[in-house]
């Protein structure tokens, strides 16, 4: 369940080649982010809460019950911009006031968040082992 | 003397400084051996370029293998490489690095590391045991103790990369290095290809978001292991392998062939490292040649330089060393 999100792409085709991230800015209910190439996107707190890639949220996405209610929850926060950390030269951290946030955000699943696509790739979570 | 609570003091007088009791002079000595420590640890840490934390949740997994065989590739690259052993009940990499029996040499009060293969530097409780048989038995504090020795008191003198090797599982000694050593690069999580308890993956993860590390990355080790051999030319070859499925090989023109047996099943590293949003560094075949350069002391990348664990271990290296930020960062402007 995606909320729509600005694209200032000429054209609707996406290419599957991810360009580097440069900016990450921070707004009122969304984030901004802007790649090399000059193309912009907008994903909204409650997309990127709802996408948690950890073990507790992943696996609440399985199944569409869990994946509402979860959806729910995090429509319930409190809208808040996060503290942002960069993970090694792969990720994104976010740390929220309320919430969960032991995700790590890696840039391919931003860039799958901000060009509206399951970042999941429709894969079921299933645990593994360390 | 005067009822005054101002008190002045007469340089020319005859009085003697109150001595410290016998217990206070030992605080006093022991507060600045502590600061004397952290100093030399902040030293330390400018000193090492890059470390790196490697890690498991459970036992048996091939840390010390992984940790030894990423030590030994690097140092094949050129660079100065030392191994902290902090697995301190059952330290091992001197026998992996060939120094079994090795004694440390201390001057100044300063612990110099040994020197194994290719001149990797190497720090381990093992050095300091009389008996290998001789468990080390000591509570939280005294290895607390220990580990901050081996970090602050160890002489290790210009490093491109230390690796640090620890026990299984998410207890102190992780705790510790990571509150004591500054600038640790990440961990690296080694693992198997099989899948085992959820409470271990969880465990992981909150562990190494609680001391604000990157994962830089999962290691599979014993993915596969790789059963060669020779038959007649363009001949059909059946190879029972394990959960009763049979392989099947065809010899080439020279009548050579190869068929991979995934013992511990396949690819739980890499969707390990999927499921949790971190990087698969690669996988390790399953090498018998590792238990017998384990056992004799001389590691497979020594053996074997050329071989298909090095070859390995060299394509991990490589993407270790992708996700490490030299000096530029990611230029990713947060806003």
């Amino acid at each position: 369940m995606l909320v729509p999100v600005l694209k200032s792409f000429d054209g609707d085709e996406m290419t599957d080649e991810m360009p580097k991230m440069t900016r990450f800015e921070r707004r009122e209910l969304d984030v901004l982010v802007t790649y090399a190439d000059g193309s912009e996107f907008a994903i909204t707190y409650d997309d990127l809460r709802h996408s948690c890639p950890c073990a507790k949220c992943s696996p609440l996405r399985n199944v569409d019950e869990t994946s509402i209610n979860l959806r729910k929850q995090v429509e319930a926060l409190p809208k808040e911009k996060p503290k942002v950390r960069i993970v090694g030269n792969y990720a994104l951290g976010f740390e929220w006031i309320q919430g969960c946030s032991s995700g790590i955000f890696r840039f391919e699943r931003i860039w799958e968040l901000a060009n509206r696509r399951d970042p999941d790739s429709g894969k079921p979570y299933v645990h593994g082992a360390w | 003397m005067s009822d005054s609570p101002v008190t002045t003091h007469d340089p020319n007088a005859d009085e003697k400084p109150a001595e410290a009791s016998p217990q206070e002079q030992k605080k006093m000595e022991q507060a600045y051996a502590q600061m004397k420590r952290k100093m030399s640890m902040e030293e330390i840490g400018k000193k090492i370029k890059h470390k790196i934390m490697v890690l498991s949740g459970k036992g048996g997994v091939g840390k010390s293998t992984v940790s030894t065989g990423l030590a030994l590739s690097l140092a094949q690259q050129g660079l100065s490489v030392g191994i902290l052993d902090i697995d301190i009940t059952g330290p091992n990499v001197p026998k992996m690095m060939g120094l079994d029996g090795q004694r440390l040499h201390v001057e100044s009060g300063r612990i110099h590391p040994a020197q194994g293969h290719l001149g990797v530097k190497v720090i381990s409780m093992a050095f300091l045991l009389d008996n290998e048989d001789t468990p080390v038995v000591w509570r939280g504090p005294i290895k607390l103790g220990a580990i901050q020795q081996f970090i602050g008191d160890v002489e290790w003198g210009n490093l491109d990369y230390l690796i640090i090797d620890f026990p299984p599982g998410t207890s102190d000694e992780p705790l510790t290095v990571a509150q004591s050593l500054p600038d640790i690069d990440g961990m690296v999580i080694v693992t198997t290809p099989q899948e085992v308890a959820l409470l271990d993956s969880r465990k992981s993860i909150t562990f190494s978001e609680s001391l604000k590390l990157p994962i830089l990355g999962v290691v599979e080790n014993m993915s596969g292991y790789t059963v060669t051999g020779k038959a007649a030319p363009g001949s059909e070859i059946e190879i029972a392998a394990p959960a009763g499925k049979t392989l099947k090989a065809t010899a080439n023109d020279d009548g050579e062939f190869s068929v991979t047996l995934d013992i511990f099943k396949k690819g739980g590293g890499r969707l390990t490292a999927e499921e949790f949003g971190v990087p698969f560094l690669g996988a390790l075949p399953f090498d018998p040649g590792f238990v017998r350069g384990g056992d004799d002391g001389v590691h497979r990348i020594v053996s074997d330089p050329e071989g298909p664990s090095a070859i390995a271990f060299a394509a991990i290296v490589s993407a270790l060393q992708e996700q490490i930020i030299e000096d530029a960062g990611t230029g990713l402007e947060i806003i």
